[in-house]
Order: structure tokens, then C-alpha cells, then sequence
């Protein structure tokens, strides 16, 4: 049992630090988020070249062939910083579906150019009616010869504006709600057909709605097995949920400690504000439910990494744990921070947006919870 | 970064379980005979019977990990009943800060479970707030012996003690943590009188303990006068961490939800209840990410570091756990949990749950309130100091 890093991923993680500390100011990320893509070129080329982009992509591939700790590192340097840049959209979520469910043909066409920086992938995964339902896909694919006909709606998918590609989960058979009958296909976001509506989010990010109408694919960009995609559809879920839960858990770091840092400054009744016992120890809980998320954190990750028995189920008690505290926290941040808190000029506010978004992806807290308890 | 136990630990964990299914109790046998026989051999498997003792007291010098599959495995086996007074209280206490002669003279009998300890430490007047404490100790002009006169309270299993380890006051001048002496007083005579006091539960555990012109020859103080605040303070950590009950909650956890699905309710059981289970849930949820704080604290340790901010928050989390488990209980019981004594009506868990959930109402109250672990984490681990009022 060891809950220390390697010294390879020691270095990954000054690296990463050492980005976030230079490229992200509060400031210049909110230029940023004003841009039409809503993030930095230069920054995307600059993880590129870190080998970020392709960290968990496989060495045959041009990768770094790392695993979900590895990830678990970026992420959470990322969300200390806010990053902007869809490394989750492509590589955690995008490049893995293509590595865990592409053919080899495909892997050699697609994967060198994200490690690369000069594709970028999403996913779409969320329907209109589906809520927290993976499985839930009105959005079907037709067999028309070699290929298969996609028609349908997909919504909320992260960075779609930018991408080259997009994964789908489409249904090719059975009920709305089946698992089963469900298929993957990766499709060109400017094939005849794509059309994409894109849109800010609330924590300074980008998505789209993607009308589907005829969108003609090979079926040789057909991910995991022809009916069979749930499990490939579940295992990016699990995938995503571990590096938002890693991002949530830096973003919690900065605001129990911004708020310690500033009740400590700010003085009212002659008093500064962190002398009030009422305030030490709602700091305290934050502090603690922060560490309980990162225990969460490691125990998930750990879990997936070894393939333990218990593994599932630790990924719905961390999501659930991280979204209800993740909104314990920010709610409590903006609170201890007062009138200040709630405007848009301290970034408390920006990293509490940020959990929110988090907590309403891949499930929420209550969704999580039903599993668990199931 | 991993979660696998080694080779080596797997080993370990195989002996242990051998060795508690091995010993187990054998229903028809002498009880008493069985648990001094069972320390005995404890003690033969090389230090098994202290377990937390360093090596050069005769502990067995496990690691981090070890310790942890030891708490894992006696959680759910059934082992003989164990006071931590003398053991994991005041025995390290001797060991940091006891003479030798102190240590040669109490130490075996502590280890061999001959003599009953328990803690004066807390006071009508000196609760959260310890070093208020009054009762006095004066020492005789020829520097023989000391007069102690006051009152403690709260003094778990006084009433079957031989012995208390007191602080007392030497001193009134200087602060209040200063002047704090560290003494060993024998029960059992004339000027100490212990007074039960009954708590919500129904149960006699704790006393009220008045000692009046108490004489204590010197020998029985534990080092320096004066000095007892800091040879309690580092005992009151011991006391802390040892108090998160991980392992316990974890098999506890098992046994309600065991106990519920017995419980009927429509055509099912509790168990199909959803609010009922949404509580069981967050509940594990609390305890699998309590356990993995455990976890990252025992790792530091193993690793020679201080323990880090994770470890502090062990006994609020593990007391509030231990709590919500007896809370639950109740309500798996119904309206049978009203039932008081030893009714033959109801499910059998449901008879001591009420009893269990009140004394248990006791868990965030002693060794340090949880407000009071809140205030040190909020000084030691966010390092928030008092501001100069203006």
C-alpha cells in the first residue's frame, strides 16, 4: 500500500503546476473565455508539446501510455487553475474511445494527430429526454450497405465547435432505454448533416447542441461492438467521472484555502473574521470534506486502475461525495467571503461555477447516490 | 501509487486469522480463563497482546499496514474483552516520561491485564477546557509525599479500579497549563469515595471520584512537577486517533444492514425502503472515504512523516459514524426500540439499540468535544491565529 506518486509523475505534476501557475491568472483566463473558441492555441500546442495530449494514449500510438493516476494529476492541477483547453473533451474522454473501441486502421488515422494537438475530439453522449441515463438514446444508426445513416439529437457536448471529431452514441436497436442495442460511431463534425450549435456554459466553457439528419459514417468508425457499446459508453463515463472528481478536488483546495486567506485579512468588529469560532469551524468542515473527496479520489482511481471487485461502486460513492461537496464548499466560500463573494471580480466565484458544472456531468450527486444504493 | 497488501502483508493477514479462529472462545468454557489464556498466547506469537507497545517494551514493531489488518481482522473475530486505560493510556505515558523504576513497577501488571486503571482527568469545572482543572496536590516539607484533595468526574470503570493516574495542581502562578502534576494513586483507600453516576443509557460506566487528604508518596509522580499538561497532551493525541473505530464501523455497518433485512415493512423488508437506504448509503459513503483518510494517514506514518492534516479529522468523522450507526439501529427497531430492559419482545437487536444510541450520544463529548477537535484543527492545520484585537 502506497499513496505516493513516482518520481516520473512527480515530474508531471511540476510540470503541470508550473503551467497553471504561469498561464493562469485570473485575469487572463477570463480574456480567454471571451474568445470565440474559448481557449488558448498557444496554451493547446504548449500541452502538446508537454506530452499531455497524449498521456493516456498508447505508446504504439505516439502516447505517453499512461493510466487514470496519471490523469488524476493534470486534472487536478487543471482545476486549480480553471484551464480552459479541452484536454477532457479529447483526450480523456475522446482519445480513450477511439484507443478502448477503434479498429487499428483507425487508431493509426486518428490517434498521432491528438497527441499532437492538431485533432481534437468530444463526445456526445447526452440526449434532450435522456437526464443521467447513458442509456437512455433516441439517436439511431441505420445499416445502409457499408455504411450506417445517423439521424437524431445530441445535446450539451463539450467543445464540439472545435473538434475535428466527434464520438455519438447511437442506438441500432432495441428500446430507448435498453442497454442493449446501443453503438458508438465516430463521426466528422463538418460531414453533410452535422449541424452544430455552439454555446457558453456557466463556468466560462463551451458546448453544443448537434442536430444529426442523414449523417452518412463508414462502419469501419464504429466503436466497441455493433449493439455492445454500453460498456465502452459506461467505461468513458467512469473515465470522466475520475478526472472531473480529480479537477473538482484542486478547485475545492483553492477555495477552502482562499477563504481561510481571506478571513484572515478582512477585519469587521475590530475583529479579523477568522477570529469568529462560527467561521473556524465552518472552514474546518470545508477542509475536511475536501480531504474526504480526495480520499474518495484515490480509492476510486485506485480501484479502476487495479480492476478491484468494489471498483463501480467506489466511482458512484466519489461522484456523489464530490458534487454534494463540491457545492458544501463553493456555496460556504462565497458565504465566508460575503458581498465580495458573490461578484465576478475574486475567483472564489469562478471555481464554485466550475463545481457546479461538474457535479450536473456524467450524473449528479443524487443519481450517483441511487446507484450506490442500488 | 497502489492499494495492494504485499506478499509479506497477505502472509501476515493469513497468521493473524489463523491465529484468532485457532483461539476462539469455545461456548461451555470458563470465560476468564479462556481471555488470560488468549493474551497468553498472544503474547507468545511475539508481542500480540500490546500490539501498539514499541518493541522495547516487548510490542511486536508492525508496520503502519500491519496494524491495519490487525484493526481489520479483530473487528469482525471475536477477541477478549480489553480496557485501554492502563495499556494505551497511561502506558506510553511511562514509557516517555516514567523512570525506570516506575516502568519495571507497573508496566508487567498493566501487560498482563492484573490491575485495573483509570483517567482523573476531567473535573466539575475542567471539561472541555482540562486545564482549568483544581484539585490540588501539596507536596509535605520534607518532600516525602504529596496531600491531594478535589474531585474528578467522568472517571470511566472507577468503581473496579486499583489504581488512577490523576493530573492534579501543584501550582496557581503562571498560566494555567503550567502547575499541572502527573500522579499514580492507589483506589483502594481510606479518602477516596467513588459515586456512580447513571447515564442515558441506562448503565454504569462512569463516577464521580472525590479524594480527600490523599497521600501520595512521590515515587508516584510521573516526571517533572509542574510538567503533567505536557505528558497529558501528548496522551490526549494517542487518545484521539485511537478513537475513529474504522474497522468496528465497518463490520457494524454489515450487521444493521443484515439487521434491517429482517425487519418487515409491506411486502418486503426495510432494506426496500428508499429513504431507509439512501441513509445506509451516504452512511458507507462517509465510511469508505474515512477509511481511505485512515489510510493515507497510516501511509505517512509508515513513511516516518508527522501525521498529515488528513489524520486530524479522524475522530470527528469516526465518532459522528459510529453515532449515525446507532441512530439507525433505533429506527431499524421501530416502535420496539421504546421498549426499556430486558423485554422478551421485538427483535432481539432492537432491545439494546435504544441503550446503544444514547450512550453513544457520548462519543463526540469525551477525549477533546468535537468543537473543541474543530477549534485545534482550525489553529494547528489551517493555522488560523487570533488577530490583535483593536
Amino acid at each position: 500500500m502506497n499513496f505516493d506518486i513516482s518520481s516520473e509523475q512527480q515530474i508531471l505534476k511540476d510540470s503541470v503546476d508550473r503551467f497553471v501557475q504561469d498561464h493562469y491568472e485570473l485575469d487572463k483566463r477570463q480574456l480567454l473565455v471571451l474568445t470565440e473558441q474559448g481557449f488558448s492555441t498557444d496554451n493547446w500546442q504548449t500541452m502538446a508539446e508537454l506530452g499531455w495530449l497524449g498521456v493516456s494514449v498508447p505508446e504504439a500510438h505516439g502516447g505517453f501510455g499512461g493510466n487514470e493516476i496519471d490523469t488524476m494529476i493534470l486534472m487536478e492541477a487543471f482545476g486549480k487553475g480553471l484551464v480552459l483547453e479541452p484536454f477532457f473533451a479529447s483526450t480523456v474522454l475522446g482519445a480513450k474511445a477511439i484507443a478502448d473501441g477503434g479498429n487499428e486502421a483507425l487508431k493509426t488515422e486518428m490517434l498521432p494527430g491528438v497527441v499532437e494537438g492538431s485533432r481534437q475530439l468530444t463526445l456526445a453522449y447526452a440526449e434532450a429526454q435522456s437526464r443521467f441515463d447513458l442509456e437512455d438514446i433516441i439517436t439511431h444508426a441505420k445499416s445502409d450497405g457499408e455504411d450506417y445513416v445517423i439521424n437524431g439529437h445530441k445535446s450539451m457536448v463539450l467543445h464540439a465547435g472545435s473538434a475535428q471529431q466527434i464520438v455519438v452514441s447511437t442506438r441500432t436497436s432495441g428500446g430507448q432505454a435498453d442497454k442493449a442495442g446501443i453503438s458508438l460511431f465516430l463521426i466528422d463534425a463538418d460531414a453533410p448533416g452535422v449541424e452544430i450549435t455552439s454555446f457558453p456554459t456557466v463556468d466560462g466553457q463551451q458546448a453544443s447542441e448537434i442536430k444529426l439528419e442523414g449523417v452518412k459514417v463508414s462502419s469501419a468508425r464504429l466503436l466497441g461492438e455493433l449493439d455492445n457499446g454500453y460498456e465502452l459508453l459506461n467505461a468513458l463515463a467512469t473515465a470522466g467521472i475520475l478526472a472531473l472528481a480529480a479537477e473538482a478536488v484542486g478547485a475545492m483546495e483553492i477555495l477552502y484555502k482562499d477563504t481561510v486567506a481571506y478571513t484572515q485579512e478582512r477585519e469587521q468588529f475590530d475583529h479579523a473574521l477568522s477570529d469568529f469560532q462560527v467561521l473556524q469551524h465552518r472552514m474546518v468542515d470545508m477542509f475536511m470534506e475536501y480531504e474526504q473527496c480526495k480520499s474518495l479520489l484515490y480509492r476510486a482511481t485506485l480501484e479502476v486502475v487495479q480492476n478491484s471487485a468494489g471498483a463501480q461502486r467506489s466511482v458512484h460513492a466519489l461522484k456523489y461525495y464530490v458534487g454534494k461537496m463540491g457545492t458544501f464548499i463553493g456555496e460556504n466560500a462565497v458565504q465566508l467571503h460575503g458581498g465580495m463573494g458573490t461578484t465576478e471580480e475574486l475567483r472564489i466565484g469562478h471555481y464554485f461555477k466550475r463545481l457546479l458544472v461538474i457535479d450536473a456531468q456524467f450524473g449528479n450527486s443524487d443519481h450517483h447516490l441511487a446507484l450506490f444504493a442500488a | 501509487m497502489d492499494i495492494d497488501l504485499s506478499s509479506t502483508d497477505l502472509a501476515f493477514q493469513q497468521e493473524v486469522r489463523d491465529f484468532l479462529t485457532t483461539n476462539a472462545y469455545k461456548n461451555g468454557t470458563d470465560y476468564a480463563e479462556w481471555r488470560l489464556n488468549w493474551f497468553k498466547l498472544a503474547r507468545e506469537k511475539g508481542g500480540w497482546d500490546v500490539t501498539k507497545w514499541p518493541e522495547k517494551f516487548g510490542g511486536p514493531g508492525w508496520s503502519p499496514t500491519q496494524h491495519y489488518i490487525w484493526e481489520q481482522e479483530t473487528a469482525v473475530a471475536q477477541t477478549p474483552w480489553d480496557l485501554p486505560f492502563g495499556l494505551s493510556m497511561l502506558a506510553p505515558v511511562l514509557m516517555s516520561y516514567g523512570n525506570e523504576e516506575q516502568q519495571d513497577r507497573f508496566l508487567p501488571d498493566i501487560r498482563d491485564r492484573k490491575v485495573n486503571w483509570c483517567q482523573g482527568y476531567s473535573e466539575p469545572n475542567a471539561g472541555s477546557d482540562l486545564a482549568n482543572l483544581k484539585t490540588k496536590a501539596v507536596l509535605s516539607e520534607d518532600g516525602t509525599h504529596y496531600t491531594v484533595t478535589g474531585t474528578k468526574i467522568w472517571t470511566t470503570l472507577a468503581h473496579i479500579a486499583d489504581w488512577i493516574f490523576c493530573l492534579t495542581r501543584t501550582s496557581d502562578s503562571g498560566k494555567k497549563q503550567e502547575g499541572i502534576t502527573f500522579l499514580l494513586i492507589p483506589m483502594k483507600q481510606a479518602g477516596i469515595e467513588v459515586k456512580p453516576i447513571i447515564t442515558l443509557g441506562g448503565a454504569h460506566t462512569v463516577n464521580m471520584v472525590h479524594l480527600t487528604d490523599v497521600k501520595v508518596p512521590v515515587e508516584n509522580r510521573v516526571g517533572e512537577e509542574g510538567k503533567g499538561w505536557g505528558y497529558a497532551k501528548g496522551l490526549l493525541a494517542h487518545e484521539r486517533t485511537g478513537l475513529a473505530g474504522i474497522s468496528k464501523s465497518l463490520a457494524a455497518l454489515e450487521n444493521l444492514r443484515k439487521q434491517a433485512g429482517e425487519v418487515k415493512r409491506g411486502n418486503g423488508t426495510l432494506l426496500d425502503d428508499p429513504s431507509y437506504r439512501a441513509k445506509l448509503a451516504e452512511l458507507e459513503i462517509d465510511l469508505l472515504a474515512t477509511e481511505f483518510t485512515e489510510l493515507r494517514s497510516l501511509a505517512s506514518a509508515a513513511n516516518g512523516a508527522e501525521p498529515g492534516p488528513e489524520s486530524s479529522i479522524l475522530k470527528l468523522k469516526g465518532t459522528e459514524i459510529q453515532q449515525r450507526i446507532q441512530k439507525l439501529t433505533v429506527e431499524a427497531g421501530g416502535i420496539y426500540s421504546a421498549a426499556w430492559g430486558p423485554m422478551p419482545v421485538g427483535h432481539l437487536f432492537a432491545r439494546g439499540g435504544m441503550s446503544g444510541y444514547l450512550s453513544s450520544r457520548a462519543y463526540t463529548i469525551y477525549g477533546g468535544a468535537s468543537e473543541v477537535q474543530r477549534d485545534v484543527i482550525a489553529k494547528n492545520v489551517l493555522g488560523i491565529k487570533k488577530s490583535q484585537s483593536k
